[in-house]
């Protein structure tokens, strides 16, 4: 009896989540009647391989929504990241390392400048980040027009590696989204992200460190972009100086779809990876179904339209 | 003699405060003026009949659309919908057969996707209580998914003459786009600053708890809000498609981050229920004097994107300052 109530208060807590578990079990079943070569495991596989580079970026943009604010310059950061990722490398194996290490240090470095602009000039975070990423694009684009540079064959193992027969970029994702739950639950400063996304004033008063979380976030969304770009150069062999130029709209997608509200303070890290693979699994079954991608984007865009419409956010901001 | 000197210092501070007054309220516009003349000292090219002519050849379609925007942001919104507004309205401009008897059809249904598009995005942000950036977000990518299933993916055909006209030729060296520009600024600057219904904006996006109390209608202020921004970004597309003549998927990308930044220099607060029209026609053309300007000194195209980051950070700013 305790046990079916306390599930019951679960499932009404969490009751997006719920909803987007109930969905991807759909979509397996659906999926596996219509088509023999959808429910193969190298298919699933496939498809939670290919979530990663959503989920990576994802995970950063859920903290600074947590803190009601927005990170619109990821797009250009990966897509700069990416370039300078192959650029740098170049071909050569002894490169890899101290050019990856590079690329974590400025990510976190351009979004920890992201989140001192916030707190700096007081303007609100969709502007600051929207500069931030004209800025980034511009750059990439005046260190190259098209893709630049090389990686080494063996830079590929990275997305398409394995261990025990699972992608270990996708099990590293899981890891890092496992972790970083953790981290908003049982450390202060995880804490903290939340209060301060549910109620600006109220943190303050309460003597919250609110620029502290605030460039924290920021960093971290860096970080986060920084592995989506390496994810992605060895996922494509070559960073382009648009390759991230769809990830800043998508990257909000799986966030809001997990169940975190855009006004802040509700949500968690763990909805945006159900979010991420149901999106990939959407993405997947459609092109079983022969479906154009055309209208993969209308379906997105429902998608986000019924995800908002059930998590109906009283307090409204932009 | 001791209230004398009091007196003497309110007045200076009164004085100075005026100075400030001035200063935040024209500050925009002085910026522009300063702008234009240091880019003529820079280079005489500038201000050359023909540059100049090509500028505000520019200036319509982003001008137009940023009119839409300002309703949208008064109103304490947003819409990301208008680029893909635009390219719809553009590729339909294509889907004809090309000739000037099409053109009340291709109005015709532009101007309805427009308002479609703004009636959706305004019952989702009352009615569901959508944040508008999501809101105007998914319109923007259902849109985009119909456009592109269209055209399957490569647009083609031609613009209507008359669309080429209004988009690309001028009358005495004026632009007819900018003529268009000019009614529509004149329009909707009575409809905000004479009208009821532009009070209402005002109130509605300066408090919506107000709003209430005074009796306003706010769900229905904020959905006419969007649906004139649908309404004018489908007008800017159709002009833009003019402009360029060739139309693919994506004409109008950018703009909807454009208008916003337009907007923002202009005075018009993300906050809501501050700014005015002419304000973010200011900041339209100061972005399109920046651009023009770039290009013109032999700087590489990118420093454009580079700037206008740049630009959009400081004016945000220096608003945040002003107001607190």
């Amino acid at each position: 009896m305790e046990q079916t109530s306390a599930l019951g208060s679960f499932v009404r807590r969490n009751r997006g989540l719920v909803v987007v578990v109930l969905l991807l079990i759909a979509l397996l079943i659906f999926g596996s009647f219509y088509s023999d070569r959808f429910r193969t495991t190298s298919n699933i596989l496939n498809v939670f391989e290919q979530s990663t580079g959503l989920a990576l970026v994802s995970l950063g943009q859920t903290l600074t929504i947590l803190t009601g604010g927005i990170d619109m310059s990821v797009g250009s950061m990966i897509s700069l990241l990416s370039l300078l990722t192959s650029g740098l490398i170049d071909g050569k194996a002894n490169l890899v390392v101290p050019v990856a290490a590079g690329i974590l240090v400025l990510g976190a470095l351009i979004g920890a400048i992201n989140g001192l602009g916030i707190v700096w000039l007081k303007v609100h975070p969709l502007i600051v980040t929207l500069g931030m990423g004209a800025l980034l694009q511009g750059i990439a684009l005046l260190y190259s027009l098209g893709p630049a540079g090389k990686v080494p064959p063996n830079f590929k193992f990275l997305a398409y590696g394995k261990v025990l027969g699972l992608p270990i970029a996708a099990v590293f994702a899981i890891l890092l989204f496992i972790a970083v739950a953790l981290f908003l639950r049982y450390v202060r400063l995880g804490r903290y992200i939340y209060a301060v996304g549910d109620d600006h004033t109220g943190a303050r008063l309460m003597g919250l460190p609110r620029s502290r979380v605030i460039i924290f976030v920021y960093t971290m969304s860096g970080i986060c972009c920084a592995l989506t770009s390496i994810y992605l150069v060895s996922r494509f062999g070559v960073g382009q100086p648009y390759t991230g130029i769809n990830y800043t709209l998508a990257s909000i997608t799986p966030v809001v779809v997990g169940g975190t509200l855009l006004a802040g303070g509700r949500g968690g890290v763990i909805g945006t990876l159900l979010g991420a693979y149901l999106i990939s699994l959407i993405n997947n079954v459609l092109n079983f179904m022969d479906v154009s991608t055309h209208y993969q984007l209308i379906a997105q865009g429902l998608i986000v339209i019924a995800a908002v419409s059930i998590y109906v956010d009283k307090r409204k901001r932009i | 003699m001791s209230d004398a000197v009091h007196l003497q210092g309110t007045e200076d501070e009164s004085n100075s405060s005026k100075l400030k007054t001035i200063a935040s309220r024209f500050g925009i516009h002085i910026f522009l003026v300063a702008l234009i003349v240091m880019s003529g000292i820079i280079s005489p090219a500038f201000l050359s009949a023909n540059n100049i002519s090509n500028m505000l050849l520019q200036a319509a379609p982003l001008g137009i659309v940023v009119i839409g925007q300002a309703f949208v942001i008064i109103l304490r919104g947003l819409d990301l919908s208008v680029a893909s507004v635009m390219a719809t309205a553009a590729v339909i401009a294509t889907g004809f057969s090309g000739v000037n008897a099409d053109v009340p059809a291709i109005v015709g249904v532009s101007l309805a996707i427009g308002a479609a598009t703004g009636l959706v995005n305004g019952l989702l942000v009352t009615k569901r209580d959508v944040s508008p950036f999501l809101a105007t977000l998914a319109t923007m990518i259902v849109l985009q998914g119909f456009r592109f299933a269209y055209t399957q993916g490569a647009p083609s055909g031609n613009v209507p003459p008359l669309f080429r006209v209004i988009g690309s030729e001028t009358l005495y060296g004026i632009p007819y786009n900018l003529m268009l520009l000019a009614v529509i600024a004149v329009i909707f600057t009575v409809v905000l600053s004479r009208s009821r219904f532009g009070r209402e904006v005002y109130i509605t996006g300066g408090n919506p708890v107000t709003a209430r109390l005074l009796g306003i209608n706010a769900d229905r202020v904020t959905i006419i809000g969007y649906v004139i921004s649908g309404v004018l970004a489908s007008i800017a597309g159709l002009v833009l498609s003019g402009y360029v003549g060739i139309v693919d998927n994506w004409v109008g990308r950018g703009f909807e981050l454009d208008s916003i930044v337009a907007a923002v220099m202009g005075g018009i607060a993300l906050t809501g229920g501050r700014g005015t029209i002419i304000g973010g026609l200011v900041g339209a053309a100061i972005l399109i004097v920046v651009f023009n300007a770039v290009l013109l000194f032999g700087m590489p195209v990118q420093l454009q994107i580079i700037i206008k980051g740049l630009v959009i950070v400081m004016a945000a700013a220096f608003y945040v300052r002003r107001s607190s």
